[in-house]
């Protein structure tokens, strides 16, 4: 057999593994008094998964976790399939909320400025934060920061910090809040599941897995609300990145910076070595 | 693209047995909305790759699976039915185990990383979730949808 369908065939196998063992285990859920945390098939998926291929234990290969990541690129597509059946049949559904999913998506761009540029600066990032807050910093958004600033610049190690810790807890942090402010009854589902349309397909995944075993009545128009608001997400964020959420930034990091930036110039705020 | 039909149908295959013990719908009853899905998903891909225009994968795929199941295509009855057989936590759990398995290439660059750039994601992630949730409850609020 070659090497590479050697690979091929150990990612699939351990993947079947996976979820013939998650699914057996069910959805959990874990009272902590103040709300719920909600647990399922697809976060112990990852969270194994992320064990497993742990750098010191040398189970997996890099070559392996390339190749992980390249069918996860082909296999999102899938899910992006099955949500577009669930949209169809929930389109007139759709109009009818037409209003709040327009709103809610200029809460999705400028939800990160607004709560991540403040406390950026009060904790001593520099530049740094412009691209760090600016989005979600997902695959296009660091494209749209390269392409401005360099991929070297403090902005574009800002956006890949987050990048980095996007992809290795991103999914689990957004379906443990989404779970746990879903179980605090202060939000309608419809509204969270809207919120869950961050415009990253694991994330959304997750925050709407949570959101579907929180209010397990309500799982199939959650499904739907959080396919439509991050297929809306995804659809305009290139351009609302480029003409709204990068200017913006900018021009409130110069307002700001003086006003809680911190006057010392923090070492490497990005890559704390020095600290 | 015949790689890429291989691994979507294996993906399918394993989403089956997902869809089997989590949602007790047995693999031959949920084949064909599988077999939809994938073959939406080939197409979807195929239009962005021959289209002389530049589209991304996941607009038409999702255009294409939202049409097919929509009340305005004849048929469409058996197509929504089909692919309902298919919970989505089903399909999620393998790609989230492909997630997974491709963590440890990014665990040492997140070593390298300042406890900063950790919290300003997590307020990242928050800002937009919590913003986008608030946004659409006030509307359905002034509207008097609940």
């Amino acid at each position: 057999m070659k090497e590479g369908t050697r690979n091929h065939l150990k990612i699939h196998l351990l993947v079947l593994g996976l979820v013939i063992v998650t699914e057996f285990i069910g959805q959990k859920k874990i009272d902590l008094g103040i709300g719920v945390l909600a647990l399922f098939p697809m976060l112990y998926a990852l969270v194994i998964g992320g064990v497993i291929s742990w750098p010191s234990f040398k189970w997996v290969k890099e070559k392996e976790m390339k190749l992980a990541a390249n069918v996860l690129g082909i296999a999102f597509m899938l899910f992006v399939a099955k949500l577009g059946t669930m949209l169809g049949p929930s389109l007139p559904k759709l109009f009818e909320a037409g209003l709040s999913l327009t709103v809610q998506e200029i809460g999705h761009f400028i939800g990160t400025i607004i709560l991540g540029l403040p406390i950026a600066l009060l904790i001593g990032m520099k530049r740094e934060a412009i691209g760090a807050t600016f989005s979600i910093d997902r695959e296009p958004n660091l494209a749209i920061i390269s392409e401005k600033y360099g991929a070297d610049s403090p902005e574009g190690r800002g956006a890949l910090g987050v990048y980095i810790c996007g992809t290795l807890f991103g999914a689990i942090y957004l379906a443990l809040l989404a779970g746990f402010l879903g179980s605090t009854g202060i939000f309608h589902p419809i509204s969270l599941a809207m919120g869950a349309g961050v415009g990253s397909g694991s994330m959304m995944a997750a925050a709407s897995g949570a959101l579907a075993v929180t209010f397990p009545e309500a799982a199939d128009d959650i499904a739907v609300f959080a396919g439509a608001a991050n297929l809306i997400t995804t659809i305009i964020g290139t351009y609302v990145c480029i003409f709204f959420s990068l200017p913006v930034t900018e021009k409130l990091y110069q307002w700001l910076e003086p006003i809680l930036g911190r006057s010392k110039k923090t070492a490497d705020p990005v890559e704390g070595k020095s600290l | 693209m015949k790689q890429k039909a291989m691994i979507l149908s294996i993906i399918g295959l394993i989403a089956l047995f997902g869809n089997w013990i989590g949602y007790k719908v047995s693999p031959i009853e949920a084949l064909p909305g599988i077999i939809i899905i994938v073959v939406v998903t080939l197409i979807g891909w195929s239009l962005t790759e021959y289209l002389p225009f530049k589209i991304p994968a996941v607009v038409w795929i999702s255009l294409l699976a939202l049409l097919i199941t929509s009340p305005a295509l004849p048929g469409n009855s058996f197509f929504a039915e089909q692919t309902a057989k298919i919970n989505f936590m089903a399909l999620a759990t393998p790609i989230l185990a492909y997630a997974g398995l491709s963590f440890g290439k990014d665990v040492d660059s997140f070593k390298k990383l300042s406890w900063r750039i950790v919290i300003v994601s997590l307020v990242v992630y928050t800002g937009t979730f919590l913003f986008a949730t608030l946004f659409a409850e006030i509307v359905f609020k002034i509207q008097g949808r609940f």
